[in-house]
């Protein structure tokens, strides 16, 4: 046993920092709410009301985090969920690494799909934010900028983010000129103000977006040279702030109202660098705001030494020990190459070994982001032979 | 050339065998066009799909179509498209014989022998439209218009629907059918609910499932879509699984699937609705909250001149006790106590009735028995219960501007409906149609456009329908194929099959949301064929700007895209997708996004076709008192609708005496006295007294209504279930046969008062004692080579009796006897 874990040990230093681009950006993070349903856990948790009413609504309590983060919160509760599978006679169901990685991918991204707006608020926001100064709404309000009474195509809050982004220099000169204040939109501000406009307007057409695609933002990313001021590699040399190292973790609306803030700004610095304002047309928004996104997603790299303490602390390494264990010997196994397989591999055995534990008189091992994180690194590394 | 049956079903593995198959001389059952022949002979080449949705059947399923350098090779289920998830039945998957048939019309033709005499004659498209289009003139200036009939025995629901409407509207005719007719079937539901549709039923939240006939998984509007559901309610643990009961005469493949089959004396269904609604009312198991608040004739009520009626609750309690039932159905009365229980006990429980309660003369009568069931457990607007679906956002086509010659055509009675009032609430009864042509009356039919279908084949009374037609001076055919009927055409205009044509295919009946599939062409017209809608259009033209106002596009494509743009800027539903359901749906639009990616209509458009179709999973919030469009808004256990119909009709017959009223009721052929005419209640089939066996029909999944008798592996997999092949049979039940001195294997005759047939008896305990079970579909006399000659049709011997409220065909009302043949 000594040996084994020296042998781990040795291998482990060094080894484990480089974990970078091991979750690729999916290009459909919705694909992961069909293995929700299709696994049954929506027969339990709902999402916005929609599902089932014995575990927290995703959607309302929302669950944060890196990939590990939320895997270690599923993880702490498998005893329980062990407990409902058997009370309500559902089959527990396994996972493949896609599904896995679908399924937490989803969890992770329904922050991003944003909550409705209310309207009473958004028709006070109209007013204390001076919309109406220039937009008609309700039959009052001013002329300059478009009728919100007449809009056709309505029914994104994020579709109205965009046009008021690609019209935001002129409207910057406008209000200069009228010596108003550029309005900042935090918070529920932009759904709250879209779903009173949705209930003014006469426009019998509702045009809604997609949800963004990561893959295709990361082009955007790219097209409109947002990466010439932002960096997301955490170095800071960058002349705007390094996305990667604010907090993105907010409803899309909440983002784009970020990007709004601080367009003022870059209008300004672009002017004076004559650059051209880059403006987004079709999906481009919701794609470039998903890419930044899921910039959280991937984890941390965690610390080999610090796992395999853990494995060996929690006792892991009880059952997975070499020829006396009754799990399978680790360093005989395929290489974890992903976190995914090892969250995978977790779970479809949580069953067995939460009736071995119970039968041992042992508790189950609560497991904390960090310690995910340094888990990982170190089965990553005992793997890696093979 | 001869072909081993083994060698053929080889042969018939794949089509991409199947191409090179052609090219090796087998063309007489693949017929392969050359220039396709001579690319496939090319090697491999380059692989595509195209979803369209499959018109083999009403089904309304999404096919996933694989072309090879674009030609078609091989189908599958579109695993996206909502109704089939990627299921397909046999016929589906063979469709490419339909494509390839070496029996296709390829040209126009003209009759040139005796009507039904096989001599024709090709012409042009040119020829064919100016012969048809200057008749109709020649109709329309003589104020004729309305002779000209219109009978579309598609089944599909269809845009065609529409376009058909309206080019007759704009030409000046009523007399626009859909034959079998889906409006007939819903008038149980119209005389209970008042809404003419046929409900879906929710199969996944409910735990008990009791049919009365239904064969949902062979004979249903959809099959797939309730193989599917009837998969989803299997899936479950067995602890949670739903129990499901199926009562029916034989052992259907939906019998057969079920936790229990109860047989039953066919045209009894309702009696025995009416006894599990006794043990559920006696032991006070119904939803009283329900009953009480939503219906309307439970108890006995006054009405407002002080006289007293018949209730459902006291007709029930006293008359359909099960001792009662049992003497009537052959079901014992404990097991009618055992059923009801546990109807009554494992809510949600569901009701659902069709073929076996649906294809007699009390059919109306039993199925409303079948669906007041539903009303006592509350099954409405729930869960698990059942519901009527939302109509898409299409647009609407343009209105018809009816100039003065089509307004007077339009004023004239239609000729489908009986001229004495018989079937009250038929929106199509073939035997009056019969009956009319034959008689002049109320006019003489002077022209009948027939598109697909073969309703000389699925008629009863087949002679009778041959006789009319060939009075008829001019008959046309929309169609792919010869049928029997079309051989009765003065001029056959070949239509393309389904998988050459564009169609908008929407809310197939009892599917359970609200859905629109595009059927587009996978490959170009293999032959000189056309869309019939655009001939349609084109005969319009040639007729005059009145007609051709009516349908203003520049081809069916353009027609579909002006509907479906109605649905692109509704915002509504979705683009279908994998796995997208209702909740997720509601979810994503209360936050502005929309499934799928498209940013015009254009992109929608692609997207839509790309995909095969369009669906709502999120049905319309609706108040129960909502759904029920009757005279008290309720649902109603004594049909006010039909009380309605009958006191019109009386007194269009003169004064409402009594004795008019005795008259009338004596002429409807309904048995029942006083309020229990009203009310659910068992008639009594007339049948011929002193013949001892009841013959019933059925449809199976691989040739439901004859149609796929021309697709050999259809022909290879007619009787899947008991290894019956190219032929008929007949099932009885050992002791009948034993009775009759009949082996199994052995030829029988069967013998109505009609005339007889002879099959291979199929002896198996799995079907009613004194029924003989024949399956339909077989029997053909033209439609080409694979289906002419091969079987019998059980229409041939089956009584020409109707429903007597919809007036739909009643094949389970005849008498039979069997022999062994010698």
């Amino acid at each position: 046993m000594k040996f084994l874990v020296q042998l781990i040990l040795v291998v482990s230093i060094g080894a484990g920092c480089m974990l970078a681009q091991e979750i690729k950006l999916p290009s459909n993070p919705l694909k992961g709410r069909i293995v929700f349903e299709e696994k049954g856990c929506i027969k339990c948790h709902s999402i916005s009301g929609f599902g089932g009413n014995i575990a927290p609504d995703l959607s309302r309590e929302h669950y944060y985090g890196s990939f590990l983060e939320l895997a270690s919160i599923i993880w702490n509760h498998i005893p329980k969920m062990n407990r409902k599978y058997r009370e309500l006679k559902l089959k527990r169901p396994s996972f493949s690494q896609s599904e896995m990685l679908n399924l937490i991918g989803f969890i992770y991204y329904l922050r991003y799909l944003g909550e409705p707006g209310s309207v009473s608020n958004g028709r006070k926001l109209l007013s204390d934010k001076g919309c109406i100064v220039c937009h008609d709404v309700a039959g009052s309000g001013g002329k300059k900028g478009p009728d919100f009474d007449q809009l056709q195509q309505f029914a994104s809050p994020l579709y109205m983010v965009q046009a008021m982004w690609n019209h935001g220099p002129a409207m910057q000169e406008e209000m200069r000129e009228l010596g108003m204040k550029y309005p900042s939109l935090n918070g529920h501000d932009i759904v709250d103000i879209t779903s009173y406009i949705q209930q003014a307007t006469i426009g019998n057409i509702e045009i809604r977006m997609a949800p963004g695609n990561p893959v295709n933002g990361e082009k955007v990313f790219k097209k409109k040279q947002c990466h010439n001021c932002h960096s997301i590699d955490k170095k800071g040399d960058a002349i705007g702030t390094d996305l990667n190292t604010i907090d993105l973790q907010k409803s899309v609306t909440e983002i784009a109202g970020s990007m709004w803030n601080h367009s003022p700004v870059m209008i300004d610095y672009m002017k004076s660098e004559s650059i051209t304002w880059p403006e987004f047309k079709g999906n481009e928004m919701s794609d470039l705001i998903a890419y930044l996104y899921f910039l959280g997603f991937e984890d941390e790299p965690g610390d080999p030494i610090n796992g395999e303490k853990f494995f060996v602390d929690k006792g892991c390494i009880g059952c997975h020990e070499a020829e006396v264990g009754i799990g399978p010997e680790l360093s005989k196994m395929k290489r974890f190459n992903s976190p995914i397989r090892m969250i995978q591999l977790m779970w479809n055995h949580a069953d067995r070994m939460d009736d071995l534990l119970e039968i041992k008189n042992e508790e189950w091992p609560i497991v904390s982001t960090k310690e995910m994180q340094d888990l990982y690194a170190f089965l990553r590394n005992v793997t890696k032979q093979k | 050339m001869e072909i081993k049956r083994r060698d053929f079903l080889k042969l018939l593995g794949g089509i991409s065998g199947a191409v090179a198959f052609s090219a090796y001389g087998c063309n007489q059952i693949i017929d392969i066009p050359e220039r396709l022949i001579e690319m496939a002979k090319k090697g491999a080449g380059i692989e595509s799909w195209k979803n369209t949705i499959c018109g083999q059947c009403p089904g309304g399923c999404g096919i996933s179509v694989r072309l090879i350098d674009g030609i078609p090779v091989y189908i599958k289920g579109n695993p996206i498209y909502p109704v089939n998830q990627g299921g397909m039945c046999p016929s589906g998957h063979s469709a490419l014989e339909v494509l390839y048939n070496p029996d296709r019309i390829k040209e126009p033709m003209k009759r040139i022998g005796l009507p039904g005499s096989g001599k024709w004659e090709s012409i042009s498209w040119d020829e064919a439209l100016q012969i048809i289009s200057d008749y109709m003139i020649k109709q329309r200036e003589n104020n004729k218009s309305h002779q000209v009939v219109f009978i579309d025995g598609s089944e599909q629901n269809s845009l065609m629907k529409e376009h058909i409407s309206h080019f007759m509207k704009a030409y000046g005719s009523p007399n626009y059918y859909q034959y079998p007719s889906v409006k007939n079937s819903s008038v149980p539901f119209q005389l209970l609910q008042g809404i003419e549709q046929i409900p879906s039923y929710d199969f996944f939240n409910t735990k008990y499932i009791l049919s009365f006939g239904s064969n949902f998984l062979e004979e249903g509007y959809s099959p797939i879509y309730y193989s599917k559901m009837y998969a989803h309610l299997r899936e479950e643990t067995e602890a949670r699984r739903a129990r499901f009961i199926q009562i029916d005469s034989r052992m259907s493949l939906t019998a057969a699937n079920a936790d229990r089959w109860m047989p039953i004396r066919p045209g009894t269904y309702g009696a025995l609705a009416l006894g599990v609604a006794y043990v559920l009312i006696r032991e006070e198991l119904y939803d009283k909250q329900f009953v009480n608040k939503y219906t309307f004739g439970f108890e006995d009520w006054t009405d407002k001149n002080g006289q007293t009626h018949l209730g459902f609750k006291s007709n029930v309690l006293g008359n359909y006790y099960p001792e009662q039932v049992s003497e009537i159905t052959g079901v014992q009365s404990e097991t009618i106590l055992e059923i009801a229980r546990e109807l009554g006990i494992n809510k949600p429980s569901l009701v659902l009735g069709d073929q076996g309660s649906a294809d007699n003369t009390n059919s109306t009568f039993s199925q409303m028995a079948v669906y007041s069931l539903n009303a006592l457990l509350g099954n409405f607007n729930n869960e698990s219960g059942l519901s009527f679906t939302d109509q898409p956002p299409l647009a609407e086509l343009p209105e018809v501007k009816v100039d003065k010659l089509a307004t007077i055509g339009n004023k004239q009675p239609p000729i489908g409906l009986s001229q004495n009032s018989a079937f009250p609430f038929t929106n199509f009864s073939v035997d009056s149609f019969i009956e009319n042509v034959l008689a002049d009356d109320p006019y003489p039919v002077s022209a009948l456009f027939l598109y697909k279908g073969n309703p000389l084949f699925n008629a009863l009374n087949h002679h009778d329908f041959a006789e009319a037609l060939k009075k008829i001076p001019l008959v046309v055919s929309f169609d792919s194929f010869l049928t029997e009927t079309s051989e009765y055409a003065d001029i056959i205009l070949p239509d393309h099959t389904f998988l050459e044509k564009w169609d908008e295919i929407s809310n197939i009946p009892s599917v359970g949301f609200t859905h629109v599939g595009i059927q587009q062409p996978v490959i170009e017209p293999l032959f000189n064929t056309r869309n019939s809608a655009e001939v349609l259009v084109d005969l319009g033209n040639l007729i005059g700007e009145s007609v051709s106002n009516a349908l203003p596009f520049e081809n069916y494509e353009q027609e579909i895209k002006f509907r479906v743009e109605k649905i692109y800027r509704s915002g509504k539903g979705a683009i279908i997708s994998e796995g997208l359901k209702g909740s997720w749906l509601e979810f994503l639009h209360q936050r502005g996004w929309q499934e799928g990616e498209y940013n015009s209509f254009n992109e929608f458009w692609e997207l839509l076709t790309r995909n095969g179709g369009w669906w709502n999973p999120i049905k319309q919030k609706k108040y129960i008192k909502n759904l029920f469009k009757t005279p008290s808004g309720k649902f109603e256990f004594y049909s006010q609708l039909l009380k309605k119909k009958i006191d019109q009709i009386v007194l269009s017959r003169g004064e409402d005496t009594p004795q008019n009223r005795e008259l009338l009721i004596n002429s409807l052929n309904i048995s029942a006295r006083g309020d229990k005419i009203f009310l659910p209640h068992h008639e009594e089939v007339p049948v011929d007294e002193g013949i001892p066996l009841y013959l019933t029909t059925y449809k199976l999944l691989t040739n439901r209504n004859g149609q796929s008798s021309n697709q050999p592996m259809m022909q290879e997999m007619f009787g899947y279930t008991n290894r019956k092949y190219w032929s008929s049979w007949g099932e009885i039940h050992p002791k009948t046969a034993a009775q009759n001195g009949i082996s199994d294997g052995d030829w029988m005759w069967i013998e109505s008062s009609v005339g007889n047939i002879k099959v291979q008896a199929k002896v198996h305990p799995c079907v009613m004692r004194d029924v003989v079970a024949v399956p339909f579909g077989l029997g053909h006399t033209s439609y080409g080579r694979f289906a002419k000659g091969y079987g019998i049709n059980p229409y041939s011997i089956v009584k020409n009796k109707y429903d007597v409220i919809n007036g739909n065909s009643a094949p389970q009302a005849t008498r039979v006897k069997i022999s062994r043949a010698t």
